[in-house]
């Protein structure tokens, strides 16, 4: 037993124990202690995380309220910007017309002047394309057009809208159908027209064909717009289609820069007035086909005569038909003879001198031989000069001069 | 938006001239003067695809000669522009042109007045 008392080993055991249980006891209140702080670490946590939602939270609220700020500081610019420019595009558009309407007096004034007639024309035609642009710009700004009072056949309708671009000489129209639109629809189915002539004549090359087809459909008047451009790609095709489609007001300021207005304009027209425009589709020259169908509603109940109707109501009312000269029969006159000279003889015309119409006053005086001799004396005169007249008259060329 | 009623009528000519005449240059006052009168040459059709105008030009110078101002009157086109759609209608045969009456020359009034007393002597 001593022997196991003094055994060295027995006591490192011991000490080795005794060290084992203090160590297993220190762990034991380390653990318990780093429970708690973990527990406490994660209450910590969660009351953070808490906060960290509730900040974000916050910060999206921020946000929608900044965006909505935005949105609508936005709107005030561009209500406060279109109102500005319509207003300024409508003072624009009164002279555009001013000018067209001293321009169309001028025309006639100088008509028979080849020259200052050309010149004419040519400043009419940047003053037309001034008075698109003009009016384009007004309609995005919620702006009018302008009324026409007379209806007008489709193809004085094409006609008008292809006189309103540059390159307005590339433009051909065949018209297959021969209605009238409405007054009220007159000004922006060629105003639209125009626009769509417009980027077929951009964006296609110089001196390539555009082609406006006129053809009647079931539900009313389709003018179709050829052009033998490159076409649209995707993304020009989609930016169509939402601008065409567009029912409201559209963003002037996100037109790019410089800015394009044309479909946007023709979505605008379009839904105001209820027609519909369409790109997109392939034209058979390879370029865009674009479509404007006038449902029947804007067509005017009866065709009108296709010349120039508006004028031809307003000058029958004061004029009346125009007085023609007969035509005088020039045959060979008749030989009834010679003369013992051997020249022929010849009857004088029978007929009544109705190359020039006597004056009322001296037929009078043909009958009443009571008259002054001052009369007589001018109704002398008067057939002398209708004689003479009709003498030179009679010395005709007739036929063109090529034949 | 508004009523279309607020809108202001336009006046202007719908059709402008220089499409008419399709940018062409216009002819010189030389070849049809504002006198010259001219009518449809016997049996004749309308040429396919005229146009308005050219049908309106048809029509006025059915009935018998009519001068190029009337004409340019009645269509209420600009003297130049009715003259060019005059002279396609004359190069493809349709029309007949007869010169105008020779300008009478302004004569003297001593010379009007001898004429006078020599032909009321004659005349009595």
């Amino acid at each position: 037993m001593t022997s196991l008392i003094e055994d060295p080993l027995l006591w490192i055991l011991l000490v080795v124990l005794v060290a084992a249980v203090f160590a297993v006891l220190r762990a034991r209140r380390t653990n318990l202690a780093l429970r708690r702080t973990k527990k406490e670490l994660e209450t910590g946590l969660g009351h953070a995380q808490g906060r960290i939602d509730q900040l974000q939270g916050h910060i999206a609220s921020l946000g929608t309220q900044h965006s909505g700020d935005l949105a609508d500081v936005r709107a005030d610019a561009e209500s406060s910007t279109k109102a500005v420019l319509k207003s300024a595009m409508g003072t624009l558009q009164s002279l555009a017309e001013e000018q067209q309407l001293l321009l169309d007096g001028l025309l006639q004034k100088y008509g028979n002047d080849t020259e200052v007639l050309a010149d004419l024309m040519s400043v009419d035609h940047t003053g037309s394309q001034f008075s698109r642009r003009a009016k384009g710009i007004s309609v995005l700004c919620g702006g009018w057009l302008g009324r026409r009072e007379g209806v007008a056949t489709v193809y004085d309708v094409a006609r008008s809208a292809q006189g309103r671009i540059k390159d307005f000489n590339r433009v051909s129209i065949h018209a297959q159908a021969s209605v009238a639109v409405t007054s009220k629809a007159v000004e922006p189915v060629a105003m639209v027209l125009a626009e769509l002539l417009d980027n077929a004549t951009t964006y296609s090359a110089p001196g390539t064909p555009v082609e406006v087809n006129i053809q009647a459909v079931p539900t009313g008047v389709c003018f179709i717009v050829d052009d033998a451009g490159l076409g649209m790609d995707q993304e020009t095709k989609d930016r169509a289609a939402a601008l065409l489609s567009a029912d409201g007001p559209v963003d002037i300021t996100g037109l790019g820069d410089p800015p394009r207005f044309g479909f946007a304009v023709c979505g605008m027209l379009a839904a105001r007035y209820g027609f519909a425009v369409s790109v997109g589709s392939v034209s058979p020259y390879g370029g865009v086909r674009a479509v404007i169908r006038v449902p029947e509603s804007l067509l005017a109940a009866e065709a009108v005569t296709p010349a120039e109707p508006v004028r031809e109501t307003a000058d029958q009312g004061r004029e009346s038909a125009p007085q023609r000269l007969a035509p005088v029969p020039v045959g060979p006159s008749h030989v009834v003879g010679t003369t013992t000279g051997g020249l022929p003889k010849r009857r004088r015309r029978q007929g009544p001198i109705s190359v020039v119409p006597a004056p009322q006053e001296t037929a009078g005086a043909d009958q009443q031989t009571s008259e002054s001799a001052g009369e007589v004396t001018a109704s002398r005169l008067g057939a002398f000069a209708r004689g003479t007249q009709l003498g030179r008259t009679t010395n005709t060329t007739e036929g063109p001069d090529h034949q | 938006m508004t009523t279309p009623g607020e809108e202001a009528p336009v006046t202007s000519d719908f059709v402008r001239s220089y499409v008419i005449t399709g940018g062409r240059s216009l002819p010189s006052s030389d070849e049809l003067a504002l006198h010259t009168l001219v009518t449809l040459a016997p049996e004749r059709t309308l040429p396919l695809g005229a146009g308005p105008e050219v049908r309106a030009i048809w029509e006025l110078c059915a009935g018998g000669y009519l001068s190029v101002a009337e004409v340019a009157g009645h269509l209420g086109l600009p003297v130049g522009v009715a003259r060019l759609l005059l002279t396609d209608l004359a190069e493809q045969g349709h029309l007949l042109r007869r010169a105008e009456p020779p300008r009478a020359q302004n004569v003297d009034r001593a010379t009007l007045e001898k004429v006078l007393n020599g032909l009321q002597s004659l005349i009595g």
